[in-house]
C-alpha cells in the first residue's frame, strides 16, 4: 500500500505559495535581476573605476552615514514616543497619535520643502540655530534631518502594539522581586521591545536608504558633499551614462542588503542580551 | 503576626471591591483566602504586595507598617496565575533576577539559584528559557523566583488556574512540603474549594469584597455561622425552621440544638444545616433511634467512587423553608441531597421512584440567620427607589430578595436592582400592589419588607404593609445612598433591644455607625435615668462586636424634637421602634410614631416592629 503523503489541515497550500512566490518574482525579483544584469555586462575593471570615483564613494558614504545616524535616532525617540503614547494618558493623546503617522501621508517633496523653509538661514529654526554657527540646510546634517523626519512613524508603530500587550505581571514581578523602576526597564521591559524596535529600525533604515524626493530640497546636491546616491544614479541616467547608472545601483543595492541583513542580526543578539543582562 | 491587615477598602470607579477587609496570619500559617470571582481576593492580595494602593486600612509585615512601602521594599514574593517568567531570559536567570537587582555576586547567586532549582524539583533546567517548559515546570520557576530574595511572606495569586488537575495535586504537595521547610507565612487565593481545603491551615471565605468567615476547613464545613459559607462550601441542605424552646422545629420534628449562637429576643426563625452525608436514609419498616423528617421519594441517585449521592424529594412542611438545595419556585415540595458509603447503598439499595424513610443524624443551627427582604416594586418615582435601594442593601447584607411586581415589569426591575444578588425571586401583584404583600410574606417569611412612599404621606401604606405579617418595615422616601449613620430611637426595656439587635443585624453588613437614641422627660427621677444609661451601655455592647461603630445619647425634653434634632445631625436613616402585636393584625401608627413618619422628610425611615408582651 502507497502511504498517502499527509496534509496538513489548511487547504490550498501549493496554490497560495505558488501565487506568493510568482508574485514576488515577477514584481520585486525580476527588476533586480535585470539591474544585476546590466551591471554585469560591465567588465570588473570598468565597474569598479565607476563605483570607486570619489563623487561615487562620497555618495555612498553620505547616504549610508545619513540613513544609520537617522534609524539611531529615531530608535531612540520612536521608543519615546511609543512609551509615552501607551504609558501615559493625557489630553490630546490621540492627536499626537495622529501626528504620528503624518511623515507617511506627506508627499515627500512636500516635507522636503517644508524642512528647508524651516532649517533654511531665514527660516525659524535655522535662524535661531545660525548665531549657534549650526547650519542645517545646504549641508549632510540637513540630509539626516530629513531622514529622521520621514523614518519616525516605522519605530513608534512597531513597538506601539508590542508595549501595549505588554504583560503588566511582568513588570509587577520585577517590582515584587525588588528591581528598582529603571532596572524593571532596562531588564524587562526593553528586551521584550527590542525586537520589534529592531522592525521598526530596519525599516526606517530601508527608508532612508531609498529615500529621494524630501532629500534633494534640503541637501543642496554639492557633487562630492551633499549628494545622496539615488540622486547621483539619477544624474547618471539624465547623462544617458546607464552603464555608470546601473553600476552605482547594483552596488547601493548589495551594500543596502548587506546592512539590513546585519542589523536584523544585530538586533536580534540585542534583544537575547539585553534580557541576560 | 506575619501578616496583619487592618480594615483594608478599595474603591473602582466609586464602587467598593474590597471593604473593611481584616485580616492576620501567624507565623508559618498557609491561610487560603477562597472566594467567588470578582470577590475581591486578588485585589487583597495586590494591596498586601503594594501592587495596588488601598483607598483605606493598613498593611503589616511582621509587625512592620509597610503600607506607605512601594512593592521593591516590602519584602513580600508573588505568584502569579499567568506565571508572568522573564521570556527573554533562562531558567537560571529567572530565578536569580531578585538576587541579580541587589547586586549578589554571581557564585553567591549561581550557589542559591541552583538550591531553589533542586527545592522545586528542576534541578538541571536552569540553562532552558522558560518557553521550552511545560506550564507547571514554568510554575515552579516563577515560586522558586519568588522565594529567591528570602521573602518575610509568600502571596500567590490563583497559581494553579491554569494547569490541569493532575498537574495541580503535585504542585499543591510541593508547595505544602516546600511552604512548611521554610515556616513562610504564605496567603493563596484561589477560587476552587477542593484546593483550599487541600492546603490551608485555615480558611478565609470572602464574597463581595469582604471577609465572611474565617477558620480551620473542617470547622467552617461541618459548623458554619452563615448562609454564605453553609452554601459555598460543599453540598448542603439548608432550611429554615421555626424557633422552639428546646431547639428547631422542622414540620413534625423537633430537633434539640447544642448552641442556639447570638441570643436574639424573639427570634422566630432559625436556619440549620445538615451536610449529604448527615443524612440517614431509612426503609420503611426499619427502625431507628434518629429523628426522621419524613417520607420521599428518590428523584435522582448517581454513582461517584467512595459515594452514592442522591436527591430526594419530600412533601413541604407548613413554616419551614428551604434554602439549599434550590427547587423550583412553586414545586410544591422540597428537596434533600444524601450521600451513603457503598456498603450503606448494598443494605439499602434505591432506584429513582422509591420511597424512602429520611432521617437526620446531625443538625447545626447557623449563628447569623440570613436575611430575607420582600420589595414592593411600583413604578411611582419612590418606588422606583426603594428598588435601587433594596438592590444596594440586598447585595451588601447578602440577603434573599422578594420581589413583588407592581405595575412594573420585571426587566426594568433588574436593571434598577443592578447585579450580584444572591437570590433574587419575581411575582406579579395579583389585585392590587398592597394586596399581594400578605400572600407573598407567608411564602417568603422576610425580616424585612421595603416599598417606596411619598415623603409626608407614608402612614397608611405603612400601616397597611406592617399589619399584613410580623416583619419589619423600610419606607424609602427618595433617592439616597446607603445610609452611612444610622439613628436608633429606642425604648428603654425588652422592646428597644429588638430595635437594637434587628438594626445591628442589618448595619453590620454596611459599615454604617450607629447613634442609639433613647428620650426621657426631663423631670425624670435619677432612677430612670441610671436605667436608661445602662440600657444604652448595653445597646453598644451588643452592637460594637458586630462591628458596628456606636454612639449612645440620652436625651431629655420632648421625645418628638429630640429626635427630630438628632436626625437633623447628619444621620441618613431613622430607626424606629413601634410596639405590636405578634403576627397580622391592624396596625394603627398613632401618637409620636405617626407624626414622625409625617415629619422626617425624604431620609430611608426603618420601622422596627418589637413584640407586645403576650400574657
Amino acid at each position: 500500500m502507497g502511504a498517502r503523503r499527509r496534509r496538513g489541515p489548511l487547504p490550498g497550500f501549493g496554490l497560495s505559495l505558488g501565487f506568493t512566490l510568482s508574485y514576488l518574482g515577477a514584481l520585486v525579483l525580476l527588476p533586480f535581476a535585470a539591474l544585476v544584469l546590466r551591471a554585469a555586462s560591465l567588465t570588473p575593471a570598468r565597474f569598479w573605476e565607476l563605483v570607486s570615483a570619489p563623487r561615487a564613494v562620497a555618495a555612498f558614504q553620505l547616504s549610508f552615514g545619513a540613513a544609520l545616524a537617522a534609524a539611531a535616532v529615531n530608535l531612540l525617540f520612536g521608543l519615546l514616543v511609543a512609551w509615552v503614547l501607551e504609558r501615559y494618558r493625557f489630553p490630546g493623546r490621540r492627536l499626537v497619535d495622529g501626528l504620528v503617522d503624518l511623515p507617511f501621508a506627506l508627499p515627500t517633496a512636500v516635507a522636503g520643502i517644508a524642512l528647508t523653509a524651516l532649517y533654511d538661514e531665514r527660516g525659524w529654526i535655522g535662524a535661531a540655530l545660525a548665531p549657534l554657527g549650526i547650519q542645517v540646510a545646504y549641508t549632510r546634517l540637513g540630509v539626516a534631518v530629513a531622514l529622521v523626519f520621514i523614518g519616525l512613524p516605522f519605530v513608534v508603530r512597531t513597538v506601539q502594539p508590542v508595549l501595549r500587550d505588554l504583560e503588566p505581571a511582568l513588570e509587577e514581578a520585577a517590582a515584587s522581586l525588588g528591581a528598582a523602576r529603571w532596572q524593571t526597564v532596562r531588564r524587562v521591559v526593553l528586551p521584550e521591545l527590542l525586537p520589534a524596535a529592531g522592525t521598526g529600525v530596519v525599516l526606517a533604515l530601508a527608508r532612508g536608504l531609498g529615500e529621494y524626493g524630501s532629500v534633494i530640497f534640503i541637501a543642496g546636491n554639492l557633487p562630492g558633499l551633499t549628494e545622496i546616491a539615488p540622486l547621483l544614479i539619477m544624474i547618471r541616467l539624465e547623462e544617458y551614462d546607464i552603464a555608470g547608472a546601473t553600476a552605482i545601483a547594483a552596488t547601493f543595492l548589495a551594500a543596502s542588503l548587506l546592512l539590513l541583513f546585519a542589523v536584523n542580526l544585530l538586533s536580534w543578539r540585542q534583544g537575547r542580551k539585553a534580557a541576560v543582562g | 503576626m506575619s501578616i496583619r491587615l487592618e480594615g483594608l477598602a478599595k474603591l473602582y470607579d466609586g464602587h467598593p471591591v474590597v471593604s473593611d477587609f481584616s485580616l492576620e496570619l501567624p507565623a508559618g500559617e498557609l491561610c487560603v483566602l477562597l472566594g467567588p470571582s470578582g470577590s475581591g481576593k486578588s485585589t487583597v492580595l495586590r494591596i498586601i504586595a503594594g501592587l495596588l494602593a488601598a483607598d483605606r486600612g493598613r498593611v503589616f509585615l511582621h509587625g512592620r507598617d509597610v503600607s506607605e512601602l512601594p512593592p521593591q521594599a516590602r519584602g513580600a514574593g508573588f505568584v502569579f496565575q499567568s506565571y508572568a517568567l522573564f521570556r527573554g531570559m533562562t531558567v537560571a536567570e529567572n530565578v536569580g533576577f531578585a538576587l541579580a537587582v541587589r547586586g549578589v555576586a554571581r557564585a553567591e547567586r549561581r550557589h542559591r539559584v541552583e538550591e531553589l532549582l533542586e527545592r522545586v524539583g528542576l534541578a538541571g533546567l536552569g540553562k532552558r528559557l522558560p518557553r521550552q517548559l511545560s506550564g507547571g515546570q514554568q510554575q515552579r520557576v516563577a515560586l522558586a523566583r519568588a522565594l529567591a530574595h528570602r521573602p518575610e511572606v509568600l502571596l500567590l495569586d490563583e497559581p494553579f488556574g491554569a494547569l490541569d488537575a493532575r498537574i495541580r495535586t503535585e504542585l499543591r504537595r510541593s508547595l505544602r512540603e516546600i511552604q512548611r521547610e521554610l515556616g513562610i507565612a504564605t496567603l493563596f487565593v484561589t477560587h476552587d474549594q477542593e484546593e483550599a481545603f487541600a492546603l490551608g491551615d485555615r480558611i478565609a471565605v470572602m464574597a463581595l469584597g469582604r471577609l465572611v468567615e474565617v477558620g480551620p476547613p473542617r470547622e467552617l464545613y461541618l459548623r458554619p455561622q452563615t448562609e454564605f459559607v453553609a452554601t459555598f462550601l460543599g453540598a448542603a441542605n439548608l432550611l429554615v425552621g421555626e424557633a422552639t424552646e428546646q431547639g428547631v422545629r422542622i414540620g413534625p420534628v423537633d430537633f434539640p440544638l447544642e448552641h442556639r449562637g447570638e441570643s436574639e429576643p424573639a427570634r422566630r426563625r432559625v436556619q440549620v444545616l445538615f451536610r449529604p452525608e448527615d443524612v440517614a436514609l431509612l426503609g420503611e419498616q426499619e427502625a431507628g433511634a434518629l429523628p426522621v423528617l419524613g417520607t420521599g421519594t428518590v428523584e435522582s441517585c448517581s454513582f461517584a467512587g467512595a459515594f452514592e449521592h442522591l436527591r430526594l424529594r419530600l412533601p413541604p412542611f407548613v413554616g419551614v423553608r428551604a434554602i439549599a438545595p434550590p427547587v423550583p419556585f412553586g414545586a410544591g415540595a422540597f428537596a434533600v441531597v444524601a450521600s451513603r458509603p457503598p456498603h450503606e447503598a448494598r443494605k439499602l439499595p434505591l432506584a429513582p421512584g422509591d420511597p424512602v424513610r429520611v432521617a437526620v443524624r446531625r443538625l447545626h443551627a447557623l449563628a447569623h440567620p440570613g436575611l430575607q427582604f420582600l420589595l414592593l416594586a411600583e413604578p411611582s418615582a419612590e418606588g422606583l427607589e426603594a428598588v435601587a435601594f433594596a438592590g444596594e442593601l440586598a447585595r451588601r447584607t447578602h440577603a434573599r430578595l422578594a420581589v413583588i411586581l407592581a405595575g412594573l415589569d420585571e426587566a426594568t426591575a433588574r436593571e434598577r436592582l443592578g447585579r450580584g444578588l444572591g437570590e433574587l425571586t419575581f411575582r406579579p401583584a395579583r389585585g392590587g400592589a398592597v394586596a399581594a404583600v400578605p400572600e407573598a410574606a407567608r411564602l417568603t417569611g422576610p425580616d424585612l419588607v421595603i416599598a417606596g412612599a411619598p415623603a409626608g404621606r407614608g402612614t397608611p401604606l405603612a400601616e397597611s404593609l406592617l399589619a399584613s405579617g410580623d416583619h419589619h418595615l423600610l419606607v424609602v422616601r427618595g433617592p439616597r445612598p446607603l445610609p452611612a449613620r444610622v439613628l436608633v430611637c429606642a425604648a428603654v426595656g425588652e422592646p428597644g433591644k429588638e430595635d437594637v439587635a434587628f438594626t445591628g443585624r442589618l448595619v453590620r453588613h454596611l459599615g454604617a455607625g450607629v447613634t442609639v437614641l433613647t428620650v426621657l422627660p426631663e423631670s425624670s427621677p435619677a432612677v430612670a435615668r441610671a436605667q436608661a444609661e445602662r440600657f444604652l451601655q448595653a445597646s453598644a455592647r451588643t452592637l460594637e462586636p458586630l462591628g458596628v461603630a456606636t454612639e449612645t445619647r440620652l436625651g431629655l425634653g420632648a421625645t418628638e424634637e429630640e429626635i427630630l434634632a438628632a436626625l437633623a445631625g447628619g444621620h441618613d436613616l431613622l430607626v424606629l421602634g413601634v410596639p405590636l402585636p405578634k403576627g397580622a393584625g391592624e396596625v394603627a401608627l398613632d401618637g409620636i410614631a405617626g407624626r414622625l413618619v409625617s415629619r422626617t422628610g425624604d431620609a430611608p425611615l426603618l420601622v422596627v416592629r418589637s413584640f407586645e408582651e403576650s400574657p
